[in-house]
This record gives C-alpha cells, structure tokens and sequence, in this order.
C-alpha cells in the first residue's frame, strides 16, 4: 500500500500539469479521477509524462489500463509497485 | 481593428510549391523569421498560435514568412511521401524566400517541436541565420517516438473504454502499429522518417553559434532539465520556462501569451 506522501505528490502533480483549478488536498484518495475532473486520453498522457519524470519509473506498454488511471490510490500503488 | 499585412506566398523547394503567408511590419526593419511548424497532430493544434505568434513578431517590426512543409498542410504530396533531409530543404528555401522578400542579408528561425528541430539543424548549416528560437524542440528522437505511440494506445484505450469495449486490447493493437510504419495520432509514418526521427539527437549536435532562444513551455516554474541543457550547448544560448499549457496536444484555443511575450521580448532585445 502507499503511502500518504507519494498519494500527496501525486495530487500535486496532477493539479500542476493538468493546471486544475483546485486544492491538490481536496482530491479524494478514492475518487474517481475521469469523473470528476474530466480527464481525457490527453490528460492522461500528462499525467504519464508526469509520474515518469517526478518518480522516475517508467511505464511498459502492458501497464496501461484504465483501472490503473482510476484514482490516485490506484496511481500511487502503481508507483509502489514500480519501485520496488 | 488592426490593420494586418499579411499575403499568401508560394515558395519553390527544389520543384516542390510550398504554400506560406509572409506576415509584414507596418514598416520595413530589415528582420525577417522563418516559422517552421510541428509534426502530424500537433501542427492543427498549433496552427491559431502559430498565427497568434507571427501577427505579434509582425507588430514587433519583423517580417514573418509562416510556411508549410511537403505534404502538409496546404502544400503539395502526401504526408509519408517524404523525409527530414526534404522538409531541411524546404526550411531552406523557405529562408532563402524570406531573406528576399525582406531585403535582408539574415533570417532568425522559429520552430515548435519537431519544426524547432528541423530549424536547429538547418541553423547549423546556414551563415546566414541571424537568429533561433526553439519552442519545445525534439531533443531525444527516440523518446518523441515513444511518447507519440503512449498517445495513440491512450487514445484507443479511452475509446474502447468510453464505448464499453475491451480498453487493454486496444492499447496492445496500436502498439502493434509500431511494426515499420508507426502511428502519430492518426498519421501513418513510414518506416524511413521513423529511422531518420529516432536517429535524432539534439544535443549532440553540432551547435548554432549566433544568439539562441530555448523555451520550455512548462507548469512549473524551471526549465525542463534537456532543454536547459540544450541551451548550455548553444555558445549564446539562453533557455526560459513560459508557464503554460502545451499548444500542440489538443484542438482548441490555448493562451499562448506567456511564450509569444517572452520571445518577443528576447527578439526585441537583438536590437
């Protein structure tokens, strides 16, 4: 499971690149991010560049599902798992 | 209202009719930019800024010859039917036309993306380049690649989810594209251009010497790390961060403000 801080930094990075008018702590650790924020295929590529720059992992074409862009939980245990 | 001097040109690239709008000042300055455009998709994204970018250089007393390369836009052949070592000669000669029209005896060169790498390497290979600006050039040609084919599995992806379909099998089947021909977002790009993308290493190249202009158009406040380093190979070289959204990934009116102001500024400042 991650943890607090790497679900945080995924907030604020969402809200940076995708220039969200919104408190990063706002978001919701479960909420689903399509709904409510809009998120579209261009966003989501944002957000890949983004997660592979801040936590320099790197993204395999199996990885993608949409599941795994559901929600910041689902994000940062991403993350988790890709570090190790 | 503002009075706008704007003229469609047609500029000849070895035999090739390209078609371009030369934007001039309302008095001749003797300046005179070559805008040279981004790749497939991110061309119709750009284009209002392009415009945007010309008029506002154009209001600054520099002539501005936008253009469009072999089989895109408004120019002649297919998109696929030809190659970067063409579309380098169509900056050429696009330059060689702006330096005639303006009476002058060198040419600044602007670019976005791919259109920003084409006018690095031409840059290298003309004395007469008086000037470079570089939006968000293609550094790492294999990486621009690789985000490109990310852009089209995500999009199939969201399509077949949005439609109830089976959303990872899509993301396999555009991938699967990238076997000799890969897709940029709809554009088919044959085997040979991917070879000559991929090959493409900015920073090793070799480095335009006069004054040179890399924005990195940015949520944050930094410099994206290889556009500063770019810079720093550049003798004259200086690199600024534009807060803004890209103006290349979606159709749309983006406020292009802060990177037209600050090249703006940064040519006015050659004077």
């Amino acid at each position: 499971m991650a943890d607090d801080q790497l679900r945080q930094q995924l907030k604020e990075m969402i809200v940076e690149r995708l220039f969200l008018d919104v408190d990063p702590a706002q978001i919701g650790d479960d909420e689903d991010l399509m709904e409510s924020y809009e998120i579209d295929s261009v966003n989501l590529f944002e957000i890949v560049v983004g997660m592979e720059e801040q936590f320099e992992i790197s993204f395999e074409d199996d990885d993608f599902s949409v599941d795994l862009f559901a929600t910041v939980s689902s994000l940062a245990d991403f993350v988790a798992r890709k570090r190790g | 209202m503002i009075a706008l001097d704007e003229r469609p040109v047609t500029i000849d690239s070895s035999g090739h009719e390209l078609h371009g709008v030369l934007h001039l000042p309302a008095e001749p300055a003797g300046r005179a930019l070559v805008f040279c455009h981004p790749f497939a998709e991110e061309k119709k994204c750009a284009h209002r800024t392009m415009v945007e970018t010309a008029r506002a250089c154009a209001g600054a007393g520099w002539a501005v010859l936008r253009f469009d390369l072999r089989g895109c836009g408004d120019s002649p052949g297919e998109f696929g039917q030809f190659d970067l070592d063409d579309w380098r000669a169509d900056v050429a000669a696009a330059l060689d036309r702006a330096r005639r029209e303006a009476g002058v005896e060198a040419v600044g060169l602007l670019g976005l993306r791919l259109g920003a790498t084409l006018a690095a390497e031409v840059a290298e290979q003309r004395s007469d380049t008086a000037c470079l600006v570089l939006w968000e050039p293609i550094v790492d040609g294999e990486r621009y690649i690789t985000q490109n084919l990310r852009r089209s599995m995500i999009k199939a992806m969201m399509t077949r989810h949005e439609g109830g379909g089976d959303a990872e099998g899509a993301a396999r089947e555009a991938h699967a594209l990238g076997e000799g021909t890969v897709d940029f977002d709809g554009y088919q790009v044959p085997e040979r251009l991917r070879e000559q993308i991929a090959a493409i290493d900015l920073l090793s190249s070799r480095a335009y010497a006069g004054p040179a202009l890399v924005v990195s158009l940015t949520p944050r406040e930094a410099v994206a790390e290889p556009l500063q380093r770019l810079a720093g190979v550049y003798p004259r070289g200086v690199a600024i961060a534009a807060r803004q959204e890209p103006v290349w990934q979606r159709i749309g009116i983006i406020d292009a403000a802060p990177t037209i102001e600050a090249t703006v500024d940064w040519l006015t400042q050659l004077d």
